[in-house]
C-alpha cells in the first residue's frame, strides 16, 4: 500500500515533468517558427495569413498584434483552442474573423508602435467608449436607439443593439446589458484602418537625389476603408461611392478626396443627400470644394489652427478668419464653418473694396 | 504568388530565430505566473495543449481545395458558363465576379438541393461537348460556347443526358444562379467588390445619416 | 408541469393576433400569444437582397425556414408537388413576432365601401361565389380609424375622392414623392385621375416614440433599421406584453385545436421551442395564423364532434382562397427616373377602383417597390435577351431609368381555389401539411388586361419613351394577400364564421386574420386585417367585460 502511494508520488511528478518540458518547447517551437508551419497550416486563416505577407505590416510576425495563446491567460487558450476543435470537427468557417475581444487585444498592440497615434486617437472624437455612445440621456430621450447605431458605433460587437443597451425605448434609464462594456472603444483603429492590406513597409528613400524623394511617394492610400459590419468586409475608400450632395436642387461641389469617402459614410446627409442635413459636414459655401482632411487632423480630428495653414494670418479682406463670426470662434455662432456662405456675412452683397486687385496683391507682397 | 509569401515567410522567419531562440522553460512559467496561470489549470492546459499540437500536425497536408462542393473541372465549366451569362465589358464579368465561388458556396447551404442536378447538368454539357467537338465545354470558343446556350435555352439538345426539358431547365438554374451571384450581395461569395452595384451606380454601402436633431 | 389555464389564447402575432392579444389583454383577460417563430431583428439578413421576404431564393429573411416547413401544391391536372418556405408557390408571408408586418411595404388602405357589398354592387358572377361581407363599411370604420392611429399611418386623407368617408384624418403628414412618383403623379393629372400619396403604416414624423422613417431603398421585404415602420411587434404587442396579463410563446407551434366531450374549446396542444407537445387550456381561442394556416389548423383538429375539422360541416374551410392578382406595365424613360429615395412606391391613383366598364372590381395602381438588383434582372421588354452582353448593358444603362406601375387586381372568390390538408405530406413536427389547389376565376385575366393598358398608358403619359404590360391573373391564388378561407357570413351554410369572425357551430373559438374576408378588396390587406382584429378582439372584451364567458 505505502510503496504504491510512494510510486504514485514518484510517477506523478515525472509525468508532470516531462509534459511541462514537452509542452514548453512545443510552445516554443510553436511561437517561433514560421506562420506558415503554425498559424497558416490552419486553412480557414491561411488567406489572412497570405494578405499579411503581403501588407504594411510583413515584418511582424502574427503573434505581435495577435498574441499567442498564453499571452491573454486562459481566454487566450480557450479561443485558440476552440479554433483547433472546430478545426478538427471540420466546421466551415467561411470568411473567418477576428471578434471585438480579439480585435481589441489587437487594438492595444496597435498602441505600441503607432503611439503617437493612439495619443492622438484618445484625445479625439473617434475613441469615445459605449457608455458615451449608449448613455447618452439627451440622445436616448430624444431619439429611440435602433439597430442602425452600431453601423458606425460598435461596428465590431457581435449581436444587435439590444444586446448592447436596454431598455429599447426613450424612457429609459438605459443601462449597458454587461457592465464590461461601458468602456470598450465604440470606434477602434480597425473602424478604419485595413491592417492586412496590399502595402509595402516604409522605408527610407532614396537620397542619391534629394529632389526625387517627393516623387517616390506614392498616393492614394488604399489602406483605408469601412468596416461593413452587415457584410463583414471592409470597403477599401477606392470602392466607396462618392458621395453626391445637393443644395435644393443645386450639386455641391465635393472634393474628389477618396479619404473623405470614409468619412461620410457615417458622417452622411440624409436619404435625399442634401447639404446640412443628418450628420453631413461637408463643406458648402466659401470652403466648398474641400475635403475633410483640409482642416481635420486624420486621429485626433483636430482643426484647430488649421484656417492658418490657407489663410495668411489676417486675411484678404483684413480680418483674422479665426476671429469671424463663425462656428470656428463662437460654438453658438450661426455661421457653421463647415457650410458659411458669403452672403450669410454680407447681406447678399459684395465686400467693399472687394475685387480690387491691386490692394489684394498690395496685401499678399506686404 | 503562394511562393512569393512563403519566402517572404522564411526571411521573417531567419530574423526572428536569433532573439527568439532564447526563450527557455523558465521564461516561460514566468510567462504563466503573469498570466495568472494555476498549477492545476496549467498541467491541463499543457496537456491540452501537446494533445492539440500533435493533432495539428495531421495538418500538414497539401493546402485544400478552394472549393467546397465542386472539383477543380467543375469550377472551370461554372466559371466558362458564368462568364457567358455576364461576360465582361467594361466591368468585370461573372467569372472575375465571382459567380462559382458564390454558387459553391450556396451548393454547400441552402442549394444543398441542387447538387445532383449540377452534378447531372455538368455531366450533360462535357458529355455533349465530347462527343460534338471531342472538347470540353470551356475549351470552345466564345461563339461556340455562346451557340451552345442559345441551344439549351431554346430546349434543342438532344441525347439521353438532356431527358425531358432539362436543358431548359438547367439553363434557366445556371443563369438565375450565375445572376444572383453577380448581381445578389457580396456576402454570398459572388458580386466581388461590390461590382455589380458599382456599375449600376448604386451607393453601396448606402449613404444614409442617422442624426434627425440638432445636437 | 403543466400550463396555467388561461383566460384567451391567440395563435399567431402577425397584423390580426397581435392586435386581437392586445385589446383582450388590456380588458384584463390573461392571455397566451403563440407565435411559431422567434424576433426579428434587422441585423438578420438587414439588406441582403438574396435572403430577405421579397427575394426569397436563399431563403426567408424572417422565416419560415426550409428545413422544417413545406407544402404541397396540386397541379391542374391533378399532379402535385412539394414546395419549400422559399420557393415561390409555397405563400408565404412570415413567421416572426409581427410576422408580414416587420418586413412588409407597409400600404394602409381601407377598402371602400363597395368592397362590403360587392354582389350587390355587380350582381351573381358565374363559377363564383361573390357575396356581400355580413356587415357594411361604415361598422369597420371604427376599427380602421383605431388601426391607423395605434400603429400608426401617414398619409394626407383628402386627396382621394374615391376614398370611403372618414371620421378622422391620419395621425402623420404623408411622404414626400420620389423622382419617378413625382413624374407619375403630374402626368394622372394631366390625364384626369387623382393622384394622391400612398398612406403608409410608417413613420413620417416621429411618432409612438419611434423615429421618422430615413427612406431606405430596401424596405418592402426588409426589416427597419431604426424601427421607422409600423407593425404589431413594435406597437401592440409590446403593450400588450407590459399589460402584465399576456404572455408571448414563441418558437411555439400550435398543432391542433382541443374539443372537450361537450363540443367545446378547451384550448390547444402545441409544440414548444424544444419541440416538445404541451397542452395550453382557456376559455377562448383566437386563430389569427393567416387564410393558409388558420385553415390548415381547424382542418388539422379533427374530433368525435367535428371529424372534417372544426367549422368545416359544410366543407367551407380553406375554400375561396383568394389573395391578389398583380397587374400592370413597365416603362423605361429617357433620363433617370431613380433617385434612390426609398422605399419607392409612393403615389397612387385609385380610379380604377370599381365603376370602370369592363372591371369587376378593379384594383388602385401605384408606382411600385424598388427594384433590387438581382430582381430587375428578371424585367425585360418581351423580346429582350435574358442573358449575355445586351442583358447586362441593359442592366447597367436602364436599372435608374425603368419605372413601374402596378396594383393588386381584385380577385374574384372562386369557391375551388382553396386550403386542404394533404393526407400524407407531414412536417418536421409530424403535422399534415397545407395542400394548395385551384385557379383564379377566369374572369380575373380580362380586368387585369384593362388595368395593365391604363399602367401602360399612364407611364407614357409620364415621359415613358417604350413600356410593356405584365398582365397578373392567371394559376394559383393566394401568395402574401392570401385571404378568404373562414369567410363570414350570416348563413353558416355558406359561411365559416359569425361577423364576429366566430366559428358558426362553436361558442368560444374565433378567427382574426385575412381568411374572414368575403373578398379581397383592390387594396393591399394590411390595415382591413388589422381592423379586422380590433373588431373581433373589441368585440370579445366587450362581451368579455359585461359577463359573457362564451360557454
Amino acid at each position: 500500500m505505502k510503496k504504491n502511494i510512494k510510486i504514485t508520488l514518484l510517477i506523478i511528478p515525472i509525468i508532470l515533468i516531462i509534459s511541462i518540458i514537452a509542452f514548453g518547447s512545443f510552445y516554443t517551437y510553436w511561437n517561433n517558427t514560421t506562420p506558415d508551419k503554425t498559424c497558416a497550416s490552419c486553412h480557414e486563416i491561411g488567406k489572412s495569413v497570405n494578405s499579411q505577407a503581403q501588407s504594411s505590416h510583413r515584418n511582424l510576425h502574427c503573434k505581435e498584434c495577435h498574441g499567442t495563446a498564453l499571452s491573454n491567460g486562459f481566454h487566450s487558450i480557450k479561443e485558440k483552442g476552440m479554433m483547433v476543435v472546430n478545426h478538427i470537427k471540420n466546421k466551415q468557417v467561411e470568411n473567418i474573423k477576428l471578434s471585438e475581444e480579439q480585435l481589441l487585444e489587437v487594438l492595444n498592440n496597435c498602441n505600441r508602435c503607432h503611439s503617437s497615434e493612439f495619443a492622438k486617437w484618445t484625445s479625439g472624437g473617434h475613441s469615445l467608449d459605449y457608455q458615451h455612445v449608449f448613455l447618452n440621456t439627451k440622445h436616448n430621450s430624444t431619439e429611440q436607439i435602433n439597430y442602425d447605431c452600431l453601423r458606425c458605433h460598435g461596428m465590431f460587437f457581435e449581436g444587435n443593439v439590444g444586446d448592447v443597451v436596454e431598455p429599447l425605448n426613450i424612457k429609459g434609464p438605459w443601462k449597458l446589458k454587461e457592465e464590461k462594456m461601458a468602456t470598450v472603444p465604440a470606434i477602434p483603429c480597425m473602424a478604419c484602418h485595413l491592417i492586412h492590406q496590399d502595402g509595402s513597409p516604409q522605408v527610407r528613400p532614396d537620397y542619391s537625389n534629394p529632389k526625387t524623394i517627393f516623387y517616390q511617394k506614392k498616393g492614394p492610400i488604399s489602406k483605408l476603408g469601412f468596416y461593413d459590419r452587415h457584410e463583414k468586409v471592409y470597403y477599401p475608400i477606392t470602392q466607396l461611392p462618392q458621395l453626391n450632395l445637393w443644395e435644393g436642387d443645386r450639386k455641391v461641389k465635393v472634393s474628389d478626396d477618396q479619404l473623405m469617402r470614409n468619412c461620410v459614410q457615417c458622417h452622411a446627409p440624409n436619404s435625399r443627400h442634401q447639404s446640412g442635413t443628418s450628420d453631413d459636414r461637408t463643406p458648402r459655401g466659401v470652403h466648398e470644394g474641400l475635403s475633410c482632411m483640409a482642416c481635420h487632423e486624420p486621429h485626433s480630428n483636430n482643426a484647430r489652427n488649421s484656417c492658418i495653414s490657407c489663410h495668411p494670418a489676417i486675411s484678404n479682406c483684413k480680418l483674422d478668419v479665426t476671429k469671424m463670426n463663425t462656428s470656428y470662434s463662437d460654438a453658438k455662432s450661426g455661421n457653421n464653418i463647415h457650410f458659411v456662405a458669403c452672403a450669410d456675412c454680407h447681406n447678399g452683397s459684395r465686400p467693399e473694396g472687394r475685387g480690387n486687385r491691386s490692394r489684394i496683391v498690395s496685401i499678399i507682397r506686404n | 504568388m503562394a511562393n512569393y509569401c512563403r519566402k517572404r515567410l522564411l526571411q521573417i522567419n531567419k530574423t526572428r530565430s536569433q532573439t527568439t531562440d532564447k526563450l527557455t522553460i523558465k521564461s516561460i512559467l514566468l510567462m504563466n505566473q503573469q498570466a495568472k496561470l494555476t498549477r492545476r489549470r496549467f498541467i491541463t492546459l499543457s496537456v491540452l495543449g501537446a494533445g492539440g499540437m500533435l493533432l495539428l500536425s495531421r495538418c500538414a497536408n497539401p493546402p485544400l481545395s478552394q472549393w467546397r462542393i465542386l472539383t477543380e473541372q467543375e469550377s472551370n465549366l461554372l466559371d466558362a458558363l458564368a462568364e457567358q451569362i455576364i461576360p465582361a465589358d467594361e466591368w468585370p464579368g461573372g467569372r472575375d465576379a465571382g459567380v462559382t465561388n458564390f454558387i459553391d458556396q450556396q451548393l454547400a447551404g441552402p442549394y444543398v438541393r441542387f447538387q445532383d442536378t449540377y452534378r447531372k447538368g455538368i455531366l450533360a454539357i462535357q458529355e455533349t461537348c465530347k462527343a460534338k467537338f471531342q472538347k470540353r465545354f470551356e475549351e470552345l470558343p466564345w461563339e461556340e460556347q455562346t451557340r451552345f446556350l442559345e441551344s439549351m435555352e431554346a430546349g434543342k439538345m438532344e441525347g439521353e443526358n438532356w431527358g425531358k426539358g432539362f436543358d431548359r431547365q438547367f439553363f434557366r438554374l445556371i443563369r438565375d444562379h450565375s445572376m444572383q451571384g453577380f448581381y445578389g450581395s457580396p456576402r454570398h461569395g459572388g458580386n466581388k467588390n461590390n461590382v455589380s452595384y458599382r456599375m449600376m451606380k448604386l451607393d453601396y454601402p448606402v449613404i444614409i445619416g442617422q442624426n434627425r436633431y440638432n445636437s | 408541469m403543466g400550463n396555467k389555464h388561461v383566460n384567451a389564447i391567440v395563435v399567431g402575432a402577425g397584423a390580426g393576433g397581435g392586435i386581437v392579444a392586445k385589446e383582450l389583454s388590456v380588458a384584463g383577460l390573461s392571455v397566451v400569444l403563440f407565435e411559431r417563430g422567434g424576433w426579428a431583428t434587422y441585423d438578420d439578413t438587414d439588406t441582403d437582397e438574396l435572403k430577405s421576404q421579397r427575394t426569397t431564393v436563399l431563403g426567408n429573411a424572417y422565416g419560415p425556414d426550409d428545413l422544417r416547413y413545406k407544402r404541397v401544391v396540386v397541379n391542374t391536372d391533378g399532379s402535385t408537388y412539394i414546395v419549400l418556405p422559399s420557393d415561390g408557390g409555397y405563400n408565404n408571408n412570415a413567421a416572426c413576432v409581427g410576422s408580414g408586418t416587420v418586413s412588409y411595404g407597409a400600404m394602409a388602405w381601407r377598402f371602400m365601401q363597395e368592397d362590403f357589398k360587392l354582389k350587390t354592387t355587380y350582381g351573381p358572377i358565374e363559377g363564383s361565389t361573390l357575396d356581400d361581407w355580413p356587415f357594411t363599411y361604415e361598422d369597420l370604420e371604427p376599427s380602421y380609424e383605431k388601426a391607423e392611429w395605434e400603429i400608426g399611418v401617414a398619409g394626407d386623407s383628402t386627396r382621394n375622392p374615391f376614398a370611403a368617408p372618414r371620421k378622422k384624418p391620419y395621425p402623420m403628414p404623408p411622404f414626400s414623392h420620389n423622382r419617378e412618383a413625382k413624374l407619375l403623379y403630374d402626368a394622372a393629372k394631366r390625364l384626369g385621375y387623382h393622384p394622391f400619396p400612398i398612406p403608409m403604416l410608417r413613420n413620417s414624423v416621429p411618432y409612438g416614440d419611434r423615429p421618422a422613417c430615413i427612406r431606405m431603398r430596401t424596405c418592402c421585404g426588409y426589416a427597419c433599421p431604426v424601427n421607422a415602420k409600423c407593425g404589431t411587434q413594435n406597437t401592440v404587442i409590446p403593450i400588450a406584453i407590459e399589460s402584465g396579463n399576456c404572455e408571448l410563446r414563441i418558437n411555439s407551434v400550435v398543432s391542433e385545436i382541443l374539443v372537450n366531450e361537450q363540443g367545446k374549446i378547451t384550448g390547444v396542444t402545441y409544440f414548444d421551442e424544444k419541440n416538445r407537445k404541451q397542452t395550453q387550456t382557456a376559455d377562448i381561442v383566437v386563430i389569427s395564423a393567416s387564410a393558409t394556416e388558420t385553415a390548415r389548423l381547424l382542418l388539422n383538429s379533427k374530433s368525435k364532434f367535428f371529424p372534417k375539422g372544426i367549422g368545416n360541416e359544410n366543407d367551407w374551410v380553406g375554400r375561396n382562397l383568394q389573395g391578389h392578382a398583380y397587374t400592370g406595365a413597365y416603362g423605361i424613360f429617357k433620363d433617370e427616373v431613380y433617385d434612390d429615395l426609398g422605399p419607392g412606391a409612393s403615389v397612387a391613383i385609385s380610379d380604377f377602383n370599381h365603376h370602370n366598364p369592363g372591371i369587376m372590381g378593379g384594383g388602385v395602381l401605384c408606382n411600385e417597390f424598388i427594384r433590387m438588383p438581382y430582381a430587375f434582372t428578371g424585367i425585360r421588354p418581351p423580346g429582350a435577351a435574358r442573358w449575355g452582353k445586351e442583358h447586362k448593358s441593359f442592366q447597367r444603362l436602364n436599372y435608374k431609368r425603368v419605372a413601374q406601375a402596378v396594383g393588386p387586381y381584385q380577385e374574384i372568390p372562386n369557391f375551388e381555389s382553396r386550403v386542404e390538408v394533404d393526407p400524407a405530406i407531414k412536417d418536421f413536427w409530424g403535422i399534415p401539411v397545407v395542400r394548395l389547389s385551384g385557379t383564379r376565376h377566369e374572369k380575373d385575366i380580362e380586368g387585369c388586361k384593362l388595368m395593365s393598358e391604363k399602367a401602360e398608358l399612364w407611364l407614357k403619359e409620364a415621359g415613358a419613351i417604350q413600356t410593356w404590360q405584365s398582365i397578373g391573373g392567371r394559376g394559383l391564388s393566394g401568395g402574401q394577400h392570401q385571404a378568404g378561407t373562414c369567410r363570414m357570413g350570416n348563413d353558416p351554410k355558406t359561411s365559416v364564421t359569425d361577423k364576429y369572425g366566430r366559428i358558426h357551430s362553436v361558442s368560444n373559438l374565433f378567427v382574426a386574420d385575412g381568411s374572414l374576408n368575403v373578398n379581397n378588396g383592390g387594396f393591399n390587406p394590411a390595415l382591413t386585417i388589422m381592423a379586422l382584429g380590433y373588431r373581433v378582439g373589441g368585440y370579445i372584451a366587450s362581451e368579455w367585460s359585461k359577463g359573457n364567458r362564451f360557454k
